[in-house]
Protein backbone atom coordinates (compact mmCIF):
# COMPACT_ATOMS: atom_id res chain seq x y z
CA UNK A 1 0.00 0.00 0.00
CA UNK A 2 2.95 2.54 0.63
CA UNK A 3 3.95 2.04 -2.24
CA UNK A 4 1.02 2.91 -4.41
CA UNK A 5 0.60 6.21 -2.11
CA UNK A 6 3.83 7.19 -3.36
CA UNK A 7 3.06 6.44 -6.44
CA UNK A 8 -0.05 9.02 -5.77
CA UNK A 9 2.07 11.54 -3.99
CA UNK A 10 4.68 11.40 -7.49
CA UNK A 11 1.47 11.95 -9.57
CA UNK A 12 0.71 15.07 -7.38
CA UNK A 13 4.18 16.70 -7.13
CA UNK A 14 4.44 15.59 -10.91
CA UNK A 15 1.10 18.05 -11.33
CA UNK A 16 2.61 20.97 -9.10
CA UNK A 17 6.17 20.51 -9.60
CA UNK A 18 6.31 23.76 -12.47
CA UNK A 19 5.02 25.85 -9.63
CA UNK A 20 1.86 26.28 -7.88
CA UNK A 21 1.47 29.37 -10.40
CA UNK A 22 1.33 27.59 -13.78
CA UNK A 23 -2.33 25.83 -12.41
CA UNK A 24 -3.91 28.97 -11.56
CA UNK A 25 -5.26 29.50 -14.68
CA UNK A 26 -6.56 26.46 -15.11
CA UNK A 27 -8.06 26.73 -11.62
CA UNK A 28 -9.39 30.30 -12.71
CA UNK A 29 -10.97 29.39 -15.48
CA UNK A 30 -12.82 26.45 -13.88
CA UNK A 31 -14.13 28.85 -10.93
CA UNK A 32 -15.32 31.23 -13.68
CA UNK A 33 -16.87 28.29 -16.14
CA UNK A 34 -18.88 26.75 -12.57
CA UNK A 35 -20.08 30.76 -11.64
CA UNK A 36 -21.40 31.05 -14.98
CA UNK A 37 -23.03 28.00 -15.38
CA UNK A 38 -24.95 28.35 -11.69
CA UNK A 39 -26.26 31.56 -13.54
CA UNK A 40 -26.98 29.57 -16.24
CA UNK A 41 -28.87 27.38 -14.74
CA UNK A 42 -30.37 29.82 -13.07
CA UNK A 43 -31.67 31.83 -15.59
CA UNK A 44 -32.99 28.75 -17.56
CA UNK A 45 -35.12 26.88 -14.60
CA UNK A 46 -36.81 30.44 -14.07
CA UNK A 47 -38.11 29.83 -17.43
CA UNK A 48 -41.25 27.81 -15.50
CA UNK A 49 -41.19 24.51 -17.39
CA UNK A 50 -41.61 21.57 -15.76
CA UNK A 51 -38.58 18.90 -16.10
CA UNK A 52 -39.09 17.02 -12.97
CA UNK A 53 -35.85 18.65 -10.97
CA UNK A 54 -35.97 21.89 -8.57
CA UNK A 55 -33.97 24.93 -9.04
CA UNK A 56 -31.84 23.85 -5.78
CA UNK A 57 -31.72 20.55 -7.26
CA UNK A 58 -30.50 21.93 -10.49
CA UNK A 59 -28.04 24.33 -8.79
CA UNK A 60 -26.67 21.29 -6.63
CA UNK A 61 -25.98 18.84 -9.73
CA UNK A 62 -24.04 21.59 -11.91
CA UNK A 63 -22.14 22.12 -8.48
CA UNK A 64 -21.20 19.03 -7.65
CA UNK A 65 -20.15 17.81 -10.89
CA UNK A 66 -17.94 20.44 -11.37
CA UNK A 67 -16.19 20.05 -7.80
CA UNK A 68 -16.01 16.57 -8.24
CA UNK A 69 -15.64 16.38 -11.91
CA UNK A 70 -12.17 14.42 -12.19
CA UNK A 71 -13.77 10.96 -10.34
CA UNK A 72 -17.16 11.20 -12.04
CA UNK A 73 -15.50 10.81 -15.05
CA UNK A 74 -12.32 9.30 -14.86
CA UNK A 75 -9.28 10.24 -17.16
CA UNK A 76 -6.12 8.09 -16.74
CA UNK A 77 -2.75 8.68 -18.28
CA UNK A 78 -3.51 5.52 -20.08
CA UNK A 79 -4.53 7.01 -23.55
CA UNK A 80 -1.04 7.76 -23.77
CA UNK A 81 0.56 4.84 -23.67
CA UNK A 82 2.03 4.56 -26.91
CA UNK A 83 3.08 8.17 -27.83
CA UNK A 84 3.99 9.61 -24.31
CA UNK A 85 6.33 7.31 -22.78
CA UNK A 86 4.08 6.09 -20.09
CA UNK A 87 4.11 2.73 -21.09
CA UNK A 88 7.86 2.55 -20.58
CA UNK A 89 7.36 4.64 -16.80
CA UNK A 90 4.88 1.79 -15.67
CA UNK A 91 6.38 -1.54 -17.07
CA UNK A 92 9.93 -0.56 -15.83
CA UNK A 93 8.60 -0.48 -12.34
CA UNK A 94 8.09 -3.69 -9.94
CA UNK A 95 4.20 -3.20 -9.60
CA UNK A 96 1.19 -4.04 -11.12
CA UNK A 97 0.68 -1.47 -13.82
CA UNK A 98 -3.16 -0.96 -13.42
CA UNK A 99 -2.50 -0.42 -9.50
CA UNK A 100 -0.06 2.00 -10.73
CA UNK A 101 -2.39 3.42 -13.13
CA UNK A 102 -4.74 3.76 -10.59
CA UNK A 103 -2.22 5.35 -7.81
CA UNK A 104 -1.52 7.67 -10.27
CA UNK A 105 -4.59 9.19 -11.26
CA UNK A 106 -5.91 9.45 -7.77
CA UNK A 107 -2.87 11.68 -6.88
CA UNK A 108 -3.16 13.72 -9.82
CA UNK A 109 -7.24 14.50 -8.12
CA UNK A 110 -5.37 16.07 -5.28
CA UNK A 111 -4.11 19.63 -6.33
CA UNK A 112 -7.28 20.39 -8.09
CA UNK A 113 -9.32 19.01 -4.97
CA UNK A 114 -7.15 20.80 -2.72
CA UNK A 115 -7.19 24.04 -4.94
CA UNK A 116 -10.77 24.14 -6.63
CA UNK A 117 -13.31 22.03 -5.13
CA UNK A 118 -12.47 22.62 -1.22
CA UNK A 119 -12.61 26.68 -1.34
CA UNK A 120 -15.75 26.36 -3.56
CA UNK A 121 -17.50 23.64 -1.29
CA UNK A 122 -16.72 26.61 1.49
CA UNK A 123 -17.96 29.18 -0.85
CA UNK A 124 -21.48 27.04 -1.69
CA UNK A 125 -23.68 28.89 0.31
CA UNK A 126 -22.56 32.23 -1.33
CA UNK A 127 -24.52 30.66 -4.25
CA UNK A 128 -27.27 29.10 -2.32
CA UNK A 129 -26.43 25.88 -3.20
CA UNK A 130 -27.05 22.85 -0.86
CA UNK A 131 -23.91 20.55 -0.48
CA UNK A 132 -25.48 18.52 1.91
CA UNK A 133 -26.76 14.69 -0.16
CA UNK A 134 -30.23 13.48 -0.29
CA UNK A 135 -29.13 9.89 0.39
CA UNK A 136 -25.98 8.21 1.93
CA UNK A 137 -26.14 5.80 -1.19
CA UNK A 138 -24.23 8.41 -2.71
CA UNK A 139 -20.84 7.38 -2.01
CA UNK A 140 -21.32 4.02 -2.97
CA UNK A 141 -22.65 5.44 -5.98
CA UNK A 142 -19.35 7.44 -6.44
CA UNK A 143 -17.06 4.23 -6.16
CA UNK A 144 -19.37 2.33 -8.26
CA UNK A 145 -18.96 5.45 -11.13
CA UNK A 146 -15.22 5.66 -10.33
CA UNK A 147 -14.86 1.87 -10.84
CA UNK A 148 -16.84 2.48 -13.80
CA UNK A 149 -14.67 4.62 -15.19
CA UNK A 150 -11.76 2.84 -14.70
CA UNK A 151 -13.43 0.35 -16.58
CA UNK A 152 -14.49 2.68 -19.72
CA UNK A 153 -10.72 4.32 -19.46
CA UNK A 154 -8.86 0.97 -19.72
CA UNK A 155 -11.22 0.03 -22.75
CA UNK A 156 -10.42 3.09 -24.66
CA UNK A 157 -7.18 2.64 -23.31
CA UNK A 158 -7.31 -0.88 -25.43
CA UNK A 159 -8.47 1.12 -28.28
CA UNK A 160 -5.31 3.46 -28.44
CA UNK A 161 -3.01 0.60 -28.28
CA UNK A 162 -4.89 -1.59 -31.58
CA UNK A 163 -5.60 1.84 -33.92
CA UNK A 164 -1.80 2.44 -32.86
CA UNK A 165 -1.12 6.51 -33.26
CA UNK A 166 -4.70 7.91 -32.54
CA UNK A 167 -4.47 8.53 -29.29
CA UNK A 168 -5.16 12.53 -29.50
CA UNK A 169 -8.19 11.37 -31.88
CA UNK A 170 -9.45 8.90 -29.61
CA UNK A 171 -8.99 10.91 -26.73
CA UNK A 172 -11.22 13.61 -28.17
CA UNK A 173 -14.32 11.44 -29.68
CA UNK A 174 -14.09 9.97 -26.05
CA UNK A 175 -14.47 13.52 -24.35
CA UNK A 176 -17.32 14.03 -26.82
CA UNK A 177 -19.29 11.19 -25.99
CA UNK A 178 -19.18 11.32 -22.12
CA UNK A 179 -19.91 14.55 -22.49
CA UNK A 180 -23.29 14.48 -23.92
CA UNK A 181 -24.32 10.58 -22.78
CA UNK A 182 -22.54 10.90 -19.38
CA UNK A 183 -24.71 13.43 -17.55
CA UNK A 184 -22.36 15.73 -16.62
CA UNK A 185 -23.22 18.89 -17.90
CA UNK A 186 -27.19 18.55 -18.90
CA UNK A 187 -28.93 15.76 -16.68
CA UNK A 188 -30.01 12.82 -18.79
CA UNK A 189 -33.66 13.42 -17.54
CA UNK A 190 -33.46 17.08 -19.20
CA UNK A 191 -32.74 16.05 -23.08
CA UNK A 192 -35.21 17.02 -25.25
CA UNK A 193 -36.93 14.40 -28.25
CA UNK A 194 -37.41 11.54 -25.76
CA UNK A 195 -33.10 11.16 -25.92
CA UNK A 196 -34.24 10.57 -21.92
CA UNK A 197 -35.67 7.54 -21.72
CA UNK A 198 -33.27 5.81 -24.33
CA UNK A 199 -30.01 7.08 -23.07
CA UNK A 200 -30.67 5.94 -19.11
CA UNK A 201 -29.48 2.31 -19.75
CA UNK A 202 -26.12 2.97 -21.45
CA UNK A 203 -23.24 2.35 -20.17
CA UNK A 204 -22.29 6.39 -19.70
CA UNK A 205 -25.29 7.21 -17.55
CA UNK A 206 -23.92 5.30 -15.27
CA UNK A 207 -21.36 7.20 -14.88
CA UNK A 208 -21.45 10.75 -13.67
CA UNK A 209 -24.90 11.34 -13.56
CA UNK A 210 -25.55 8.34 -11.61
CA UNK A 211 -23.99 9.58 -8.10
CA UNK A 212 -25.02 13.28 -9.49
CA UNK A 213 -28.71 12.47 -9.21
CA UNK A 214 -28.40 10.52 -6.03
CA UNK A 215 -26.79 13.21 -4.47
CA UNK A 216 -29.88 15.84 -5.31
CA UNK A 217 -32.51 13.41 -4.95
CA UNK A 218 -33.90 13.03 -8.10
CA UNK A 219 -32.70 9.59 -8.88
CA UNK A 220 -34.45 6.18 -8.22
CA UNK A 221 -31.66 5.11 -6.17
CA UNK A 222 -32.17 1.31 -6.41
CA UNK A 223 -32.40 1.44 -10.09
CA UNK A 224 -29.59 3.65 -10.31
CA UNK A 225 -27.54 1.28 -7.91
CA UNK A 226 -28.71 -1.58 -9.75
CA UNK A 227 -27.93 -0.24 -13.13
CA UNK A 228 -24.10 0.43 -12.21
CA UNK A 229 -23.58 -2.77 -10.55
CA UNK A 230 -24.45 -4.26 -13.51
CA UNK A 231 -22.60 -2.37 -16.17
CA UNK A 232 -19.24 -3.04 -13.45
CA UNK A 233 -19.80 -6.48 -14.15
CA UNK A 234 -20.31 -6.59 -17.58
CA UNK A 235 -17.68 -4.31 -18.75
CA UNK A 236 -14.80 -5.28 -15.82
CA UNK A 237 -14.25 -8.67 -17.33
CA UNK A 238 -14.31 -7.60 -21.19
CA UNK A 239 -11.83 -4.62 -19.92
CA UNK A 240 -9.53 -6.98 -17.96
CA UNK A 241 -9.76 -9.54 -21.05
CA UNK A 242 -9.18 -6.95 -24.11
CA UNK A 243 -6.46 -5.57 -21.63
CA UNK A 244 -4.84 -8.67 -21.39
CA UNK A 245 -4.77 -9.30 -25.18
CA UNK A 246 -3.55 -5.60 -26.06
CA UNK A 247 -0.11 -5.92 -24.15
CA UNK A 248 1.10 -7.97 -26.78
CA UNK A 249 0.33 -5.36 -29.08
CA UNK A 250 2.58 -2.22 -27.74
CA UNK A 251 4.64 -0.79 -30.06
CA UNK A 252 6.37 1.95 -28.70
CA UNK A 253 9.56 4.36 -29.11
CA UNK A 254 11.02 7.26 -27.24
CA UNK A 255 8.62 9.15 -25.29
CA UNK B 1 17.97 35.92 -40.45
CA UNK B 2 15.88 38.72 -42.16
CA UNK B 3 19.05 40.67 -43.13
CA UNK B 4 19.99 37.47 -44.91
CA UNK B 5 17.10 37.07 -46.92
CA UNK B 6 16.75 36.68 -51.09
CA UNK B 7 15.30 39.07 -53.30
CA UNK B 8 12.77 36.53 -54.29
CA UNK B 9 11.99 36.15 -50.62
CA UNK B 10 10.24 39.07 -50.12
CA UNK B 11 6.92 38.43 -48.19
CA UNK B 12 4.21 39.69 -50.72
CA UNK B 13 0.68 39.03 -50.51
CA UNK B 14 1.40 36.38 -53.86
CA UNK B 15 4.01 34.89 -51.60
CA UNK B 16 1.80 34.03 -48.80
CA UNK B 17 -1.11 32.51 -50.78
CA UNK B 18 2.01 30.58 -52.48
CA UNK B 19 3.12 29.26 -48.46
CA UNK B 20 -1.20 28.39 -47.82
CA UNK B 21 -0.79 26.38 -51.17
CA UNK B 22 2.24 24.80 -49.94
CA UNK B 23 0.97 23.62 -46.92
CA UNK B 24 -2.26 22.80 -48.05
CA UNK B 25 -0.34 20.32 -50.67
CA UNK B 26 0.61 19.08 -46.95
CA UNK B 27 -2.21 18.49 -45.71
CA UNK B 28 -3.87 16.86 -48.98
CA UNK B 29 -0.28 14.68 -48.74
CA UNK B 30 -1.27 14.14 -45.20
CA UNK B 31 -4.49 12.77 -46.23
CA UNK B 32 -3.74 10.65 -49.19
CA UNK B 33 -0.73 8.60 -47.57
CA UNK B 34 -2.71 7.95 -44.13
CA UNK B 35 -6.85 8.37 -45.30
CA UNK B 36 -7.97 6.47 -42.04
CA UNK B 37 -6.15 8.00 -40.02
CA UNK B 38 -7.23 11.42 -41.73
CA UNK B 39 -11.22 10.26 -41.85
CA UNK B 40 -11.25 9.51 -38.60
CA UNK B 41 -10.17 12.61 -37.16
CA UNK B 42 -12.19 14.81 -39.31
CA UNK B 43 -14.91 13.19 -37.94
CA UNK B 44 -13.90 13.19 -34.35
CA UNK B 45 -13.32 17.08 -34.71
CA UNK B 46 -16.81 17.34 -36.06
CA UNK B 47 -18.58 15.23 -32.93
CA UNK B 48 -16.12 16.86 -30.70
CA UNK B 49 -17.41 20.07 -31.87
CA UNK B 50 -21.31 19.12 -31.67
CA UNK B 51 -20.94 17.66 -28.65
CA UNK B 52 -19.50 20.46 -27.05
CA UNK B 53 -22.03 23.50 -28.63
CA UNK B 54 -25.00 20.77 -28.57
CA UNK B 55 -25.32 20.63 -24.83
CA UNK B 56 -26.30 24.39 -24.42
CA UNK B 57 -28.42 24.04 -27.64
CA UNK B 58 -30.25 21.17 -26.28
CA UNK B 59 -30.88 23.07 -23.07
CA UNK B 60 -32.15 25.65 -25.69
CA UNK B 61 -35.13 23.22 -26.72
CA UNK B 62 -35.84 21.59 -23.31
CA UNK B 63 -36.66 25.47 -21.98
CA UNK B 64 -37.80 26.86 -25.48
CA UNK B 65 -34.69 29.36 -25.37
CA UNK B 66 -32.47 30.84 -22.58
CA UNK B 67 -32.86 34.28 -21.05
CA UNK B 68 -34.76 36.06 -23.47
CA UNK B 69 -32.99 34.03 -26.51
CA UNK B 70 -34.96 32.00 -28.19
CA UNK B 71 -34.10 28.17 -29.72
CA UNK B 72 -33.21 29.45 -32.91
CA UNK B 73 -31.33 32.12 -31.68
CA UNK B 74 -29.75 30.24 -29.42
CA UNK B 75 -28.66 28.01 -32.53
CA UNK B 76 -27.40 31.11 -34.33
CA UNK B 77 -25.09 31.72 -31.39
CA UNK B 78 -24.03 28.22 -31.63
CA UNK B 79 -23.57 28.33 -35.23
CA UNK B 80 -21.25 31.36 -35.08
CA UNK B 81 -19.29 29.49 -32.34
CA UNK B 82 -18.87 26.55 -34.46
CA UNK B 83 -17.74 28.59 -37.36
CA UNK B 84 -15.46 30.62 -35.27
CA UNK B 85 -14.03 26.59 -34.14
CA UNK B 86 -13.47 26.02 -37.83
CA UNK B 87 -12.01 28.78 -38.94
CA UNK B 88 -9.57 28.10 -35.96
CA UNK B 89 -8.56 24.86 -36.93
CA UNK B 90 -8.66 25.25 -40.25
CA UNK B 91 -5.51 27.88 -39.97
CA UNK B 92 -4.18 26.60 -36.98
CA UNK B 93 -3.60 23.08 -37.16
CA UNK B 94 0.10 23.13 -36.62
CA UNK B 95 0.12 24.37 -33.60
CA UNK B 96 0.68 28.18 -34.79
CA UNK B 97 -1.87 29.07 -32.29
CA UNK B 98 -1.18 26.46 -29.81
CA UNK B 99 2.11 28.04 -29.88
CA UNK B 100 3.20 27.57 -26.07
CA UNK B 101 3.67 23.91 -27.29
CA UNK B 102 6.21 25.06 -29.94
CA UNK B 103 8.06 27.39 -27.73
CA UNK B 104 7.87 24.76 -24.49
CA UNK B 105 8.91 21.76 -26.65
CA UNK B 106 12.27 23.63 -27.75
CA UNK B 107 10.78 23.73 -31.82
CA UNK B 108 11.24 27.65 -32.36
CA UNK B 109 14.63 26.76 -33.46
CA UNK B 110 13.18 24.14 -36.21
CA UNK B 111 11.77 27.68 -37.74
CA UNK B 112 14.74 29.66 -37.38
CA UNK B 113 16.84 28.03 -39.69
CA UNK B 114 14.01 28.56 -42.08
CA UNK B 115 14.47 30.75 -44.95
CA UNK B 116 11.13 32.86 -44.00
CA UNK B 117 10.11 35.74 -41.22
CA UNK B 118 8.86 33.56 -38.45
CA UNK B 119 5.90 35.31 -38.40
CA UNK B 120 5.12 34.48 -41.60
CA UNK B 121 6.05 30.56 -40.92
CA UNK B 122 3.22 31.10 -38.24
CA UNK B 123 0.45 32.86 -40.34
CA UNK B 124 0.92 30.37 -43.26
CA UNK B 125 1.98 26.63 -41.57
CA UNK B 126 -1.08 25.67 -39.97
CA UNK B 127 -3.60 25.91 -43.38
CA UNK B 128 -4.97 22.97 -43.67
CA UNK B 129 -8.26 23.13 -46.20
CA UNK B 130 -8.14 19.18 -46.61
CA UNK B 131 -8.50 17.44 -43.42
CA UNK B 132 -9.29 20.55 -40.74
CA UNK B 133 -12.58 22.41 -42.53
CA UNK B 134 -15.24 19.90 -41.42
CA UNK B 135 -16.19 22.23 -38.79
CA UNK B 136 -15.88 25.22 -40.71
CA UNK B 137 -18.74 23.44 -43.21
CA UNK B 138 -20.56 22.02 -40.67
CA UNK B 139 -20.47 25.46 -39.41
CA UNK B 140 -21.35 27.41 -42.59
CA UNK B 141 -24.29 24.78 -42.88
CA UNK B 142 -25.82 25.70 -39.27
CA UNK B 143 -25.25 28.96 -40.24
CA UNK B 144 -27.96 29.01 -43.33
CA UNK B 145 -30.43 26.81 -41.02
CA UNK B 146 -30.38 29.81 -38.41
CA UNK B 147 -30.27 32.62 -40.99
CA UNK B 148 -33.77 30.33 -42.41
CA UNK B 149 -35.44 29.91 -39.75
CA UNK B 150 -34.89 33.44 -38.35
CA UNK B 151 -35.38 35.35 -42.01
CA UNK B 152 -32.83 37.01 -41.27
CA UNK B 153 -32.50 39.34 -44.49
CA UNK B 154 -28.63 38.92 -45.73
CA UNK B 155 -27.76 42.11 -46.99
CA UNK B 156 -24.21 42.65 -48.33
CA UNK B 157 -23.62 44.92 -45.12
CA UNK B 158 -24.81 42.22 -42.86
CA UNK B 159 -22.29 39.53 -44.53
CA UNK B 160 -19.52 42.23 -44.00
CA UNK B 161 -20.31 42.54 -40.04
CA UNK B 162 -20.38 39.14 -39.86
CA UNK B 163 -17.14 38.70 -41.82
CA UNK B 164 -15.65 41.81 -39.23
CA UNK B 165 -17.01 40.02 -36.26
CA UNK B 166 -15.56 36.78 -36.97
CA UNK B 167 -12.37 38.45 -37.70
CA UNK B 168 -12.40 39.80 -34.32
CA UNK B 169 -13.08 36.92 -32.48
CA UNK B 170 -10.27 35.35 -34.20
CA UNK B 171 -8.14 38.09 -33.38
CA UNK B 172 -9.12 37.85 -29.76
CA UNK B 173 -8.44 34.27 -29.45
CA UNK B 174 -5.28 34.18 -31.35
CA UNK B 175 -3.90 37.00 -29.28
CA UNK B 176 -4.84 35.32 -26.00
CA UNK B 177 -2.64 32.42 -27.02
CA UNK B 178 0.61 34.47 -28.09
CA UNK B 179 0.20 36.16 -24.90
CA UNK B 180 0.12 33.33 -22.25
CA UNK B 181 2.48 31.58 -24.68
CA UNK B 182 4.54 34.11 -23.83
CA UNK B 183 5.61 32.30 -20.47
CA UNK B 184 6.54 29.34 -22.22
CA UNK B 185 9.53 31.32 -23.46
CA UNK B 186 10.77 31.12 -19.57
CA UNK B 187 9.15 28.59 -18.14
CA UNK B 188 8.84 25.85 -21.12
CA UNK B 189 8.17 22.67 -18.95
CA UNK B 190 5.06 24.13 -16.67
CA UNK B 191 4.10 26.20 -19.92
CA UNK B 192 4.11 24.29 -22.22
CA UNK B 193 0.25 23.30 -22.46
CA UNK B 194 -0.84 26.71 -21.32
CA UNK B 195 -2.76 27.90 -24.93
CA UNK B 196 -4.66 24.36 -24.05
CA UNK B 197 -5.59 25.83 -20.61
CA UNK B 198 -6.54 29.21 -22.02
CA UNK B 199 -8.66 28.31 -25.21
CA UNK B 200 -9.76 24.74 -24.59
CA UNK B 201 -10.77 24.90 -21.32
CA UNK B 202 -12.46 28.27 -21.68
CA UNK B 203 -14.53 27.06 -24.78
CA UNK B 204 -17.47 25.45 -22.75
CA UNK B 205 -17.76 29.12 -21.42
CA UNK B 206 -17.75 30.68 -25.07
CA UNK B 207 -20.99 28.52 -25.62
CA UNK B 208 -23.29 30.11 -22.66
CA UNK B 209 -25.76 32.96 -23.76
CA UNK B 210 -25.05 35.22 -21.32
CA UNK B 211 -28.30 37.16 -21.20
CA UNK B 212 -30.17 37.07 -18.34
CA UNK B 213 -27.19 36.96 -15.99
CA UNK B 214 -26.30 39.44 -13.53
CA UNK B 215 -23.59 41.94 -14.61
CA UNK B 216 -21.06 40.71 -11.84
CA UNK B 217 -20.80 37.57 -14.34
CA UNK B 218 -21.34 39.35 -17.50
CA UNK B 219 -18.79 41.64 -17.02
CA UNK B 220 -15.80 39.78 -16.14
CA UNK B 221 -16.84 37.57 -18.90
CA UNK B 222 -17.10 40.45 -21.73
CA UNK B 223 -13.31 41.94 -19.47
CA UNK B 224 -11.20 39.30 -17.72
CA UNK B 225 -12.27 36.42 -19.05
CA UNK B 226 -13.65 37.50 -22.73
CA UNK B 227 -16.24 34.31 -23.59
CA UNK B 228 -18.59 36.77 -24.40
CA UNK B 229 -17.06 38.39 -27.46
CA UNK B 230 -16.45 34.17 -28.58
CA UNK B 231 -20.01 34.09 -29.73
CA UNK B 232 -22.87 35.59 -27.13
CA UNK B 233 -22.04 39.29 -27.74
CA UNK B 234 -21.77 39.21 -31.58
CA UNK B 235 -24.67 36.78 -31.93
CA UNK B 236 -26.98 39.82 -30.42
CA UNK B 237 -25.53 42.43 -32.15
CA UNK B 238 -26.04 40.23 -35.65
CA UNK B 239 -29.60 39.41 -34.50
CA UNK B 240 -30.17 43.32 -33.92
CA UNK B 241 -31.24 42.15 -30.50
CA UNK B 242 -29.37 44.62 -28.80
CA UNK B 243 -28.98 48.46 -30.05
CA UNK B 244 -25.71 48.75 -28.90
CA UNK B 245 -24.45 51.86 -30.49
CA UNK B 246 -20.69 52.31 -30.12
CA UNK B 247 -20.64 49.36 -27.74
CA UNK B 248 -21.25 47.49 -31.17
CA UNK B 249 -17.31 48.24 -31.74
CA UNK B 250 -16.15 46.86 -28.46
CA UNK B 251 -14.70 43.42 -30.02
CA UNK B 252 -12.75 44.97 -32.82
CA UNK B 253 -11.23 47.55 -29.91
CA UNK B 254 -10.90 44.74 -27.31
CA UNK B 255 -9.10 42.97 -30.59
CA UNK B 256 -7.01 45.72 -31.08
CA UNK B 257 -5.96 46.07 -27.50
CA UNK B 258 -5.43 42.23 -27.08
CA UNK B 259 -3.40 42.24 -30.04
CA UNK B 260 -0.79 44.67 -29.11
CA UNK B 261 -0.97 43.46 -25.65
CA UNK B 262 0.14 40.28 -27.01
CA UNK B 263 2.50 41.44 -29.22
CA UNK B 264 4.66 43.26 -26.67
CA UNK B 265 4.83 40.98 -24.56
CA UNK B 266 5.40 37.76 -26.77
CA UNK B 267 8.49 39.92 -28.75
CA UNK B 268 10.10 40.52 -24.75
CA UNK B 269 9.78 36.82 -24.21
CA UNK B 270 11.27 35.88 -27.93
CA UNK B 271 14.10 38.24 -27.00
CA UNK B 272 14.61 36.04 -23.72
CA UNK B 273 14.86 32.94 -25.60
CA UNK B 274 17.28 34.09 -28.42
CA UNK B 275 19.13 35.09 -25.15
CA UNK B 276 18.70 31.48 -23.42
CA UNK B 277 17.86 29.45 -25.79
CA UNK B 278 15.80 25.95 -24.37
CA UNK B 279 16.69 23.33 -22.15
CA UNK B 280 14.21 20.97 -23.60
CA UNK B 281 16.41 18.70 -25.37
CA UNK B 282 18.50 16.58 -24.13
CA UNK B 283 22.12 15.87 -26.75
CA UNK B 284 20.85 12.36 -27.70
CA UNK B 285 17.23 13.46 -28.62
CA UNK B 286 14.46 12.76 -25.77
CA UNK B 287 12.61 15.51 -24.87
CA UNK B 288 13.01 16.65 -20.83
Amino acid sequence: MKKYAKTAQLSFLERINGGLIYILPSIFIKIFTLIALVYLWRVVMTSGVDVGMTLPQMLTYAYVSAILADMLVVQTAASGWLSEGVLMKLYGRPLPVFGQLAAQTVGGWVPELLMFSLPMILLAPLFSVNLIPKSSYFLLSLLLCISLGFAIELLFACLSIKLRNMNWLLGRMRMAIITVFSGTIIPIRLLPFGLSEIMRYQPFASLGGAPLTIFTGSANVPETILLQVVWNIILWPVAILVWKKSQEGMVSYGG
Amino acid sequence: MEGNRLPTDRITFKRIIKLLMIAAKVDMVWLLRDTRFAIMGILGDVINNLAMVSGVFLIAVRFGGIGGMTTDEVLFMMAYSTLVTGIFMLFGSSNNIHVSRIIGRGQLEHMFIQPLPLSTQLLTNGFSPFTSSSNFIVGVILMMIAINRLEINVSAVWMLTLIAYLIATMIIIIARAYLVSSIAFYAPVAAEEITYTAIDETWLLSTFPLSGMPRFVQIPLMTILPEGLMAWFPALILLNKIQAGLLAYYPMLFALLSALTAGYFFRKGLRYYVQKGSNRYVPYGFRR
